[in-house]
């Protein structure tokens, strides 16, 4: 007891030694009153605190390469653009249990090449607009245009089956900007979240032919169901949680009388790692044979136009997979690494096939449009046209000064070692305000993946204001 | 000599049996004060974060966070961003060891670790609703009278805390507690290379959610010390939160009423 005693008191005369440098802690603390006796603000009665409208002003140059070995078809992409922008995500209460939500941008647009006024000036891109309703507590459905989002990797999300040609004429290539800025798809989609397991179904009806790959610069106000709804659709997914955070989703998709399958996880390991693994498969053509049987069916490649390019021509069972991780430093800094993987997509090979067939020709040639459209094809569904890439993103929160934020991302070609590449600054100036500049590019040589692409380099500068 | 040696190993069990006891008393103490800060039943409470550079106010965030003791003693923490209206719409979910940030303007849910939750739009580790006695191992390291954040004098217990599961987010933690009461006073935060990163301190004391809890927390930045946030607890009130909430495919579907 006397010991217990001694060594509280001997703690104790430690302790008020160190008591006195403690107390230099509090000159450090801001001299704004106790705020407790004032109630934080109630969310306004008109938003519900899912909602967020913005307008922003995007200026672009872009420099262009003359000395592609395939010509690309006119038109270039513009050397400049202006962007000027109202952005809603919006949310209307009906009762406690159903809702009507919109999402959208109002474009006003000035490019090279575009004259102005023209009905090219002014365009609206319908992201969602859909009712909700939760007849049973978690149990929903949802009709209307929406945007059904699967996957947990960064760079390529093999399971995110409702990305297929959903974005229009994107700012940037970050693959977190392009998921934000995309077409929902017309659905009905019913939900049930249990405590352990969810489940998701949804139909997509085919409502009208497919649109062409380049989203009609003249389409005003037009819902382009032509890119989203051109097919008939579903998905059925489910997720459990499994115990220490073990929490797969699997997937199962039907597109044209063809299913497919997908299952994704992510994981902890330790406290600043997260591992991830997506994988899709079904059967299917090699993307080069894809896309000359959509632009067949389209009308863009003529029917009796004989194939610039084939990857074989038979269908079979292909993969696709994202594996990754993300490690998040003391420092602030969350990296992501990832290898990406498209059965379907481009081996050495056909990349040598793809050169050969277009080397020299003009740009009028049937030959050069056909393997750019090919090309095209594969952008438009936001699939890696190259087989193996590799894929590094950076994100540093607070770099330099508070609310600057930089991102930087490399795409590489793991079978030629071209790039794309992209850094970007955002600095939340205030609440309400925000400036932004982004700097982009490729590299490679002349026959590689990235080196071929008619964009060389990219600036983009931004200010969007808060409401 | 064997009397010596009688002695010396009744000396020894003594000190043994205190350590233990002192081991013991300390994990109670930090349990008691991790009582004051949080309630017991699932609650939703309204979230302030002011952001200070030099003194100076720089913005500010609302929350609505509900929260859920477990079974094992772990908060299960699910909150959405109101405020600013950059943020408005995105949501946390914080469970155990599953960590999911979810951005309507993107539709997806990521999955954050323990370290990320710490960073940029999931910077809220510090101030919600967590039992350290759940995390940490404690120990007393003394008997301190300190200032409180209004300069008050407040006798603590000064522990040392070491962290017991994955899920802790600090490495270590120098915890002060006022003895009588069980408030706690004031914490240091330090990383895996013990780096002390955060000093916060308990303050505005008042009626909440059943009993009398710290309505604000000031954390400051040890790491740049320009930087401060105070976090301020509003409208509380105790209401059912349904397990599913805690679901990652749930995020999207909160909807604050």
């Amino acid at each position: 007891m006397r010991l217990a005693a001694f060594a509280l008191a001997t703690l104790a005369f430690a302790g008020a030694a160190s008591a006195d440098d403690e107390n230099k802690d509090l000159e450090l603390i801001p001299r704004a009153p106790p705020q407790a006796a004032h109630v934080a603000p109630a969310p306004s009665p008109i938003f519900t605190g899912n909602e967020r409208v913005y307008v922003e002003n995007a200026l672009a140059f872009t420099s262009l390469r003359d000395d592609l070995l395939v010509p690309f078809p006119p038109p270039l992409p513009p050397r400049w653009e202006d962007r000027l922008f109202a952005d809603a995500r919006l949310q209307w209460p009906l009762g406690s249990t159903a809702f009507v939500a919109y999402s959208g941008r109002l474009n006003v647009v000035a490019q090279e090449d575009l004259g102005f006024p023209n009905r090219g000036n002014v365009t609206h891109d319908l992201r969602e607009i859909y009712a909700s309703v939760e007849p049973h507590p978690r149990d929903y459905l949802d009709a209307g245009r929406i945007n059904l989002k699967s996957g947990v990797a960064l760079g390529f999300n093999p399971t995110d089956f409702f990305k297929a040609r959903a974005v229009v004429d994107p700012l940037t290539a970050d693959p977190s900007v392009l998921r934000e800025d995309r077409l929902g798809t017309l659905m009905v989609r019913a939900q049930h979240v249990g405590e352990r397991v969810s489940i998701t179904a949804a139909y997509a009806p085919r409502v009208t032919d497919p649109a062409p790959l380049a989203a009609d610069p003249y389409r005003g106000f037009s819902p382009l169901f032509g890119l989203t709804n051109a097919d008939e659709r579903w998905l059925v997914k489910a997720s459990a949680q499994l115990g220490e955070g073990v929490n797969p989703e699997v997937l199962a998709y039907r597109e044209n009388g063809r299913w497919k399958l997908g299952a994704n996880l992510a994981q902890s390991v330790g406290k600043s790692t997260v591992a991830y693994l997506e994988w899709s498969g079904g059967r299917r053509l090699g993307i080069a044979d894809e896309a000359l049987a959509f632009g067949r069916e389209i009308g863009a490649i003529p029917p009796s136009a004989p194939a610039a390019i084939t990857q074989g021509g038979e269908e079979r069972f292909m993969s696709q997979v994202a594996v990754g991780a993300s490690y998040t430093t003391e420092t602030k800094i969350t990296f992501n690494l990832e290898y990406h993987y498209n059965e379907a997509g481009f081996s050495r090979a056909d990349w040598e096939r793809w050169f050969a067939a277009g080397e020299g020709r003009p740009d009028s040639s049937p030959i050069a449009q056909e393997l750019w459209f090919v090309r095209g094809y594969a952008s438009d569904r936001q699939e890696p046209l190259q087989r193996h890439s590799v894929f590094l993103r950076a994100d540093w929160v607070d770099f330099l000064v508070p609310k600057l934020e930089l991102t930087g991302f490399v795409l590489a070609d793991a079978q030629d070692g071209s790039t794309f590449m992209q850094v970007e600054a955002d600095y939340a100036r205030t609440d309400f305000w925000s400036f932004g500049f982004l700097a982009g590019g490729t590299t490679g040589g002349r026959r590689s993946n990235f080196g071929s692409l008619p964009r060389e380099a990219s600036v983009l500068f931004t200010a969007r204001r808060y409401f | 000599m064997f009397e010596r040696l009688a002695k010396l190993a009744l000396a020894a069990g003594l000190a043994v049996h205190a350590a233990s006891a002192f081991a013991q008393s300390a994990q109670e103490i930090v349990a008691a004060a991790d009582k004051v800060r949080n309630a017991q039943q699932p609650f939703r409470s309204t979230l302030t974060l002011t952001e200070y550079v030099r003194g100076e106010e720089r913005s500010k965030s609302v929350f609505v966070l509900f929260s859920k003791e477990d079974p094992s003693g772990h908060f299960r923490n699910l909150l959405q961003y109101v405020e600013p209206p950059r943020d408005a719409g995105k949501r946390v979910l914080l469970d155990g060891q599953s960590f999911w940030f979810f951005d309507p303007a993107s539709q997806a849910s990521v999955r954050i670790s323990a370290q990320q939750r710490l960073v940029g739009q999931a910077a809220i580790g510090d101030v919600l609703t967590v039992n350290l006695a759940v995390d940490y191992s404690a120990t007393i390291a003394g008997i301190e009278a300190i200032d409180d954040a209004a300069r008050q004098k407040r006798t603590c217990w000064h522990l040392e805390m070491k962290a017991a599961t994955d899920t802790a987010v600090y490495s270590r933690v120098e915890y002060w507690v006022e003895q009588g009461t069980f408030r706690p006073v004031k914490g240091k935060f330090y990383s895996d290379s013990g780096r002390l990163l955060k000093i916060i301190y308990y303050r505005a004391f008042a009626e909440r959610l059943g009993a009398v809890r710290p309505a604000e927390a000031v954390i400051l930045d040890a790491v740049d010390s320009s930087l401060a946030t105070i976090a301020t607890f509003g409208e509380s009130r105790f209401q059912d939160v349904p397990d599913a909430w805690f679901q990652r495919d749930y995020l999207p579907r909160l909807q604050i009423r």
